[in-house]
């Protein structure tokens, strides 16, 4: 093994054919199909998801086999013929998978789509008459984070019926003339371009002059930083700058609710993936080898990762303002919950965790900046939150509001993830002192050690309920990793404390959500927002409870819901509460039977009923009409 | 990412020899590139580069499988696909199909080959344990001072540890060789977090051939993986059913006897726990396809023709 | 679809249920989002605001919005989006803040460009503006005795010397809450959900399969029912991942599942069957009626399958996920239990 340095890459010629075009030109051997069809050739619609064979977004037809194009050097595809998204239209008009994808609402970020699309194809191209079991098999190696896949699976039932003509085509247009449009079905606007491939994601897009950029990240959850030395690295040929802390111009920090975290690490870091330093360059390779030559003297600090251990006293300080490392301490209060729950016929306690979670929406993030004409810097990147990116970056930069200008490209998922602001700021530093465009793309690892991820709970219940099933005190504690940085810990604690005891009339209440700095990844927004980590515990709790109290839990609940007219925990009253209704429809589309105890699944008479998919066993497709294949010697 | 200076796709050993030899050792031999792609990357080994790599796909002699009497000869690049889909395959190594059928997923299986799985002496490679249950033997081949050299051993021997095989420096693992099993009953148990791209937890492989009345064993081949740092054949699970008579007493004793193999770094409890249901439930599973499988079976099929 | 119940008895199944509720646009501050609204030529319209779409859908929500207060279809809608320098704020995408504060705001500045043109016409009519109607790219009198296309509408109004532009601005209008106790009212529009779920358990492995869940969710007035699905059925199954699988670790700070082949997520063959019932109660203090769905679609679903492990197997889960080597430790603990019961009952 060989390092990087001073690298030089034999060319050779590659030919292939690609969506019809002869394509003969001279490659590196260490390009991957992928790299070979999105950078060198531009046909951008397969994307890079994870880059390593786990998500199927760069799924093409290689001769007519469907392959992921990041597994495969580009040289293995020499002499063959490549078929991508961009190939499916025929003489410019969808396909009628493409079309059932367009009629059934089957993507929505559309970044697993291109991907997704060419497995659906091959499926059907593989047996037309796949059923249900087998389209899932067939699609098993495509991720897709937004859809849930449902409406994937109908949208290629749909096509196999219209092409087997079991349905005629028409089913596949939209109801077009109608008198009203708030409560039909129309057809995304954005869909055509997902189903095609033609959307342009941050990470699709070229310009003129554009330089890369790679980031160096932090190899400690906590160390002083003693110096940093870039002076190699800016010796490089093909090295147009490297940025460090020492670039802004402005007031350094950002963050959805306290401007905590640093542009790029400022004398100390927090956690491991935390953004030091960042080189732009000509190209990929040269930005990486150049962070190889960026110094960093590091003195390593006592490192935090529990949330019980950080608020003890004496603990390490993660930021030296916040001494006690509570980010965000969110407490309720109503009545006298002492009292009530000496009265209360049952005390009954129990405790919960939910653990992190990362978003993984199928675009790792990307971004890509520059100056307009007008010396106003624009950003594109798949910011969920524009308008905040801009006042932030105006301060860091120390630029009029009006002179930083935010486009949000084509999303591929956010769930949260793309509100905090994590590599915007680098990038514009970037831009700001080479002047020319700079694009970041993020590998998927570098997604998920950067960005923040659900705030994982520790979650103490207490509830006092009457012989008759009637809550009368409830008491919540909920101890929250914030990671390394606020993000949107302060308002995550908000929602989780105002929910957290759920949809029903409790007189007596004390929560209490505490979100703490550690040295993990920092966590921050993810859909939900703390609701469902705090509710999780309390309709665990509900069905413990009603164990206890041999109630019927779906009983347990309805006698004690919110009603028109009640006061929330936070006293609000309340105009109009449809959860009685809400509950009554999920019984009833589900032909739930009621019963008292909550074991009882081996007595239950509404299981298997529709509604449900078999259970899965893996090669249905394959062994289930298999003839014998071996056999007793006759 | 996995950088390299040139990229040589030669057509006959003798080619992929010589290109080992120049390159000695600055080069990187690639089958289906679906393990050394992601490894080479962040969190991992990182970016990798090599002077050369040698992809030996296409030699088309490494492509071949034959019936040489009850042994299957496999060359080195059957795909997980080709052991899936093709027919002879099927016939003659069936719990290939079943193994492969978990490896992950439709796409993956066209490009990855057996001998990648085996070379990668992952614990929870998928086709270790049936491959071991099917007393496979390897053949490595390497070309020194213009003279071919030939070792060959059982696969048990050549894999010593996680990612750790007897493989040396220039040789080339060309084939494999395994029992051809079409009169046994199968079954491959595999559990992992999901149900498709997924790694292995604890899988097992399991091969039966009863007595002809059907009541007795007459063969019994177990093998495990994930459990430990390499998968192990079952030896004395397997001798304590066989000449035995069918009995659940007897199952269970055997499933008993699989349990102390498991010396994972993590989850001991769990895949004791799930090493002996799954003998249990491979033994039955498998002597299940051995009843259901009673009459016997012609094929056509000629070997070393049909590619899949 | 009839899912026959599988007949070994290692698989046992059950059911649970849970609710939910949640607030909807910003916490606690108040919210507020703003858009503008041009009929154009063709009978066509341009709508301007700094929504950002992130999958959801909220274009086309809008679209059909506008194309309601216009009188005009979807189609003929186009989006001016995502960009701090063309166009006003409307904050971000999150909250399931969109189709209400955005949505609303949209609404308001249709109405008041709809005005402006239909001002001109009864003009030219000499009718009174109540009058008019815009429906079907037609602009009629109500009495039908005068009826022109969008597009003749929106030039007529343009030789008088004037553009149908709009603008407006929603508020919502929420407090923050006491430091001492919380008290404070966080949001106007509140939703509810109830789900179940129908799980299988392999009691020999610990895996657990979801194979139905069945979703009620009040979502305001639904805009775009199929969209609503699509947000439940992502929501539901983003959440059976957290349930199962999914789990970010860290030791000693070193983050460990760094990627996807240890991040896992639910591929198609792990995510079960779902059937949404949308339940529609209106908002009664914003114009349009709407709330949203795209976080609360995942919030009773974790408990639900937890409750359903508990139904079929008796054991409960008190932390996620609820991995197959959890569930079977939990099986175990609870064999162990039953064993030294029996014990002691044996012994006296
Ligand atoms: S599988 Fe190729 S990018 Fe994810
Ligand atoms: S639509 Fe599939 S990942 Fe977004």
């Amino acid at each position: 093994m060989i390092s990087n340095q001073g690298l030089t890459m034999a060319s050779f010629e590659i030919q292939m054919t690609v969506n019809g075009r002869e394509v003969r030109q001279p490659v590196s051997p260490h390009l991957r199909l992928l790299d070979f069809l999105r950078e060198e050739l531009h046909w951008t619609g397969s994307k890079e998801g994870c880059g390593a064979g786990e998500c199927g977004s760069c799924s093409v037809f290689v001769d007519g086999v469907l392959m992921k194009s990041c597994l495969m050097p580009v040289a293995k595809a020499q002499h063959t013929e490549i078929e991508t998204i961009e190939g499916l239209e025929e003489q410019g008009k969808l396909s009628v998978l493409q079309q059932a994808f367009q009629k059934m609402g089957a993507s929505q970020c559309g970044y697993c789509i291109p991907g997704m699309m060419m497995a659906a194809t091959a499926a059907l191209k593989t047996n037309p008459h796949a059923d249900r079991e087998e389209i899932k098999e067939r699609l098993g190696g495509n991720i897709c984070r937004c859809t849930g896949y449902q409406k994937i699976f109908d949208a290629t039932e749909l096509a196999r019926d219209v092409m087997n003509d079991k349905l005629p085509t028409k089913t596949l247009e939209e109801e077009t003339e109608q008198e009203s449009y708030i409560g039909s079905s129309s057809f995304r606007l954005d869909t055509s371009g997902k189903v095609t491939g033609a959307l342009k994601y941050a990470g699709d897009m070229v310009m003129p002059q554009m330089l890369h950029m790679q980031v160096l990240r932090s190899p400690f959850p906590h160390a002083e930083i003693l110096e940093i030395d870039t002076s190699d690295a800016e010796a490089m040929s093909g090295v147009e700058a490297v940025v460090t802390c020492i670039d802004v111009p402005g007031i350094d920090g950002f963050g959805v609710f306290k401007d905590d975290q640093p542009v790029l690490a400022r004398d100390k870091v927090r956690y491991v993936g935390e953004a030091v330093a960042a080189v732009a360059a000509e190209d990929l390779i040269t930005a990486k080898d150049a962070l190889k030559r960026i110094k960093v003297q590091y003195k390593q600090l006592p490192v935090l990762t529990k949330p019980e251990e950080a608020i003890k006293t004496g603990a390490a300080i993660v930021h030296d303002d916040v001494p006690d490392n509570i980010v965000m301490h969110i407490p309720i209060r109503k009545g006298n919950v002492e009292k009530a729950m000496i009265e209360s016929d049952y005390v009954i306690e129990e405790s919960y965790y939910t653990q992190p979670v990362e978003h993984a929406y199928l675009e790792p993030e990307a971004g890509l900046a520059y100056l307009d004409s007008d010396g106003t810097l624009v950003i594109q990147s798949p910011s969920q939150n524009i308008t905040h990116h801009r006042h932030k970056l105006a301060k860091i930069l120390d630029m009029p509001v009006n002179k930083v200008r935010m486009i949000m490209s084509a999303v591929g998922g956010g769930f949260g993830g793309k509100e905090d602001m994590h590599y915007q700021g680098i990038l514009a530093l970037a831009v700001l002192k080479c002047r020319r465009p700079v694009r970041y793309v993020f590998t998927r690892e570098e997604s998920i050690i950067a960005s923040a991820k659900r705030h994982p709970f520790s979650i103490n219940y207490q509830l006092g309920l009457n012989r008759d099933g009637l809550i009368q005190a409830s008491r919540i504690h909920m101890l929250s990793d914030a990671g390394a940085y606020n993000c949107s810990t302060e308002g995550v604690m908000r929602k989780a404390a105002i929910l957290g005891a759920g949809p029903y009339a409790i007189e007596n209440l004390m929560v209490d959500a505490i979100g703490v700095y550690t040295n993990n990844t920092p966590n921050g927004a993810m859909r939900t927002f703390g609701a469902m980590q705090s509710q999780f515990a309390t309709e665990c709790h509900l069905d413990l409870c009603a164990e206890t109290l041999k109630m019927d839990p779906v009983e347990l609940r309805r006698i004690n819901f919110l009603r028109q007219g009640d006061e929330t925990h936070t006293r609000q009253k309340l105009e109009s509460v449809s959860m009685l209704e809400v509950f009554d429809s999920a019984l009833d589309i589900s032909q739930w039977e009621s019963g008292i105890s909550n074991s009882r699944g081996a007595t239950r008479s509404d299981l298997g009923l529709s509604g449900n998919r078999p259970p899965c066993t893996l090669g249905a497709r394959q062994f289930q009409h298999e003839t014998v294949s071996a056999g007793q010697s006759a | 990412m996995l950088y390299c200076d040139h990229y040589h796709v030669p057509q006959t050993l003798d080619e992929a020899f010589d290109l080992i030899q120049i390159n000695h050792d600055r080069h990187k031999v690639l089958a289906g590139a679906t393990d050394l792609l992601p490894w080479a990357r962040e969190g991992r080994a990182g970016d990798v580069n090599f002077e050369a790599v040698i992809d030996i796909t296409k030699i088309a002699d490494l492509s071949k499988w034959e019936l040489h009497g009850s042994r299957v000869s496999l060359g080195a690049n059957v795909t997980m696909s080709q052991l899936l889909n093709n027919p002879f395959l099927r016939k003659h190594i069936p719990i290939m199909a079943k193994s492969a059928i978990w490896f992950a997923d439709d796409q993956i299986r066209e490009q990855a080959t057996l001998a990648g799985n085996l070379i990668n002496a992952s614990p929870a490679a998928d086709s270790t344990p049936p491959m071991l249950a099917m007393n496979a033997e390897i053949i490595l081949d390497r070309k020194l001072n213009g003279k071919f050299m030939q070792r060959k051993m059982s696969l048990d021997e050549f894999v010593t540890g996680p990612g750790k095989t007897k493989l040396e420096e220039g040789e080339l693992l060309t084939r494999v060789i395994c029992d051809s099993m079409p009169e046994y009953g199968s079954a491959f148990e595999k559990v992992g977090h999901r149900r498709s791209l997924v790694i292995s937890t604890v899988c097992l492989a399991a091969l039966i051939r009863l007595t002809e009345d059907g009541t007795k064993f007459k063969d019994v081949r177990l093998a495990l993986g994930g459990t430990g740092p390499v998968p192990v054949r079952l030896h004395e699970s397997e001798a304590c059913l066989i000449n035995q008579t069918v009995e659940t007493e007897l199952i269970n004793k055997s499933a008993n006897l699989a349990i102390k193999h498991v010396n994972s770094r993590t989850r001991q409890d769990y895949r004791r726990e799930v090493v002996f249901n799954f003998v249990k439930r491979g033994i039955m599973e498998a002597i299940k396809d051995f009843n259901k499988a009673c009459t016997e079976i012609k094929n056509d099929i000629q070997p070393g023709i049909d590619h899949g | 679809m009839n899912a026959p119940l599988r007949k070994y008895s290692r698989h046992k199944r059950g059911r649970g249920v849970a609710a939910a509720w949640y607030g909807i646009a910003r916490t606690a501050t108040i919210d507020r989002a703003g858009a503008w609204a041009e009929l154009d030529d063709g009978g066509t319209a341009k709508i301007i605001t700094g929504v950002t779409e992130i999958g959801e859908g909220i274009l086309t929500v809008l679209a059909q919005i506008a194309a309601d207060e216009l009188g005009i279809r979807p189609q003929d809608v186009t989006i001016g989006d995502n960009d701090t320098a063309r166009s006003p704020e409307a904050a971000h995408a999150g909250a399931t803040r969109q189709t209400y504060m955005i949505g609303n705001a949209v609404a308001l500045a249709c109405r008041e460009a709809r005005k402006r043109l239909v001002k001109e016409l009864a003009h030219e009519w000499e009718i009174a503006e109540d009058d008019i109607n815009c429906s079907n790219r037609m602009v009629s009198t109500v009495d039908k005795s005068r009826c022109i296309t969008m597009s003749e509408a929106v030039d007529i109004c343009k030789n008088k010397g004037v553009v149908p532009v709009g603008s407006g601005s929603f508020t919502a209008n929420h407090t923050g809450l006491d430091p001492e106790d919380g008290s404070g009212s966080p949001w106007q529009a509140y939703v509810y959900g109830a789900q179940v779920a129908e799980v299988e358990v392999d009691t020999e492995t610990g895996e657990v399969q979801v194979l139905g869940v069945w979703a009620s969710h009040d979502v305001g007035r639904a805009v775009n029912p199929q969209g609503v699905e699509g947000q439940i059925e992502g929501g539901v199954v983003m959440a059976v991942g957290q349930t199962l699988m999914e789990d970010y670790k860290q030791a000693d700070g070193y983050p460990s599942t760094m990627n996807l082949a240890k991040y896992i997520l639910p591929t198609s063959l792990d995510v079960p069957q779902v059937t949404s019932a949308i339940v529609e109660d209106p908002d009664p203090l914003s114009p349009l009626g709407v709330k949203g769905i795209g976080e609360p679609s995942m919030i009773p679903t974790a408990p639900a399958i937890i409750n359903a492990i508990y139904d079929a197997v008796g054991v409960r889960i008190h932390s996620l996920p609820a991995t197959p080597e959890k569930v079977l430790a939990a099986l175990r603990d609870k064999q162990k239990s039953a064993d030294s019961e029996e014990m002691q009952a044996q012994s006296f």
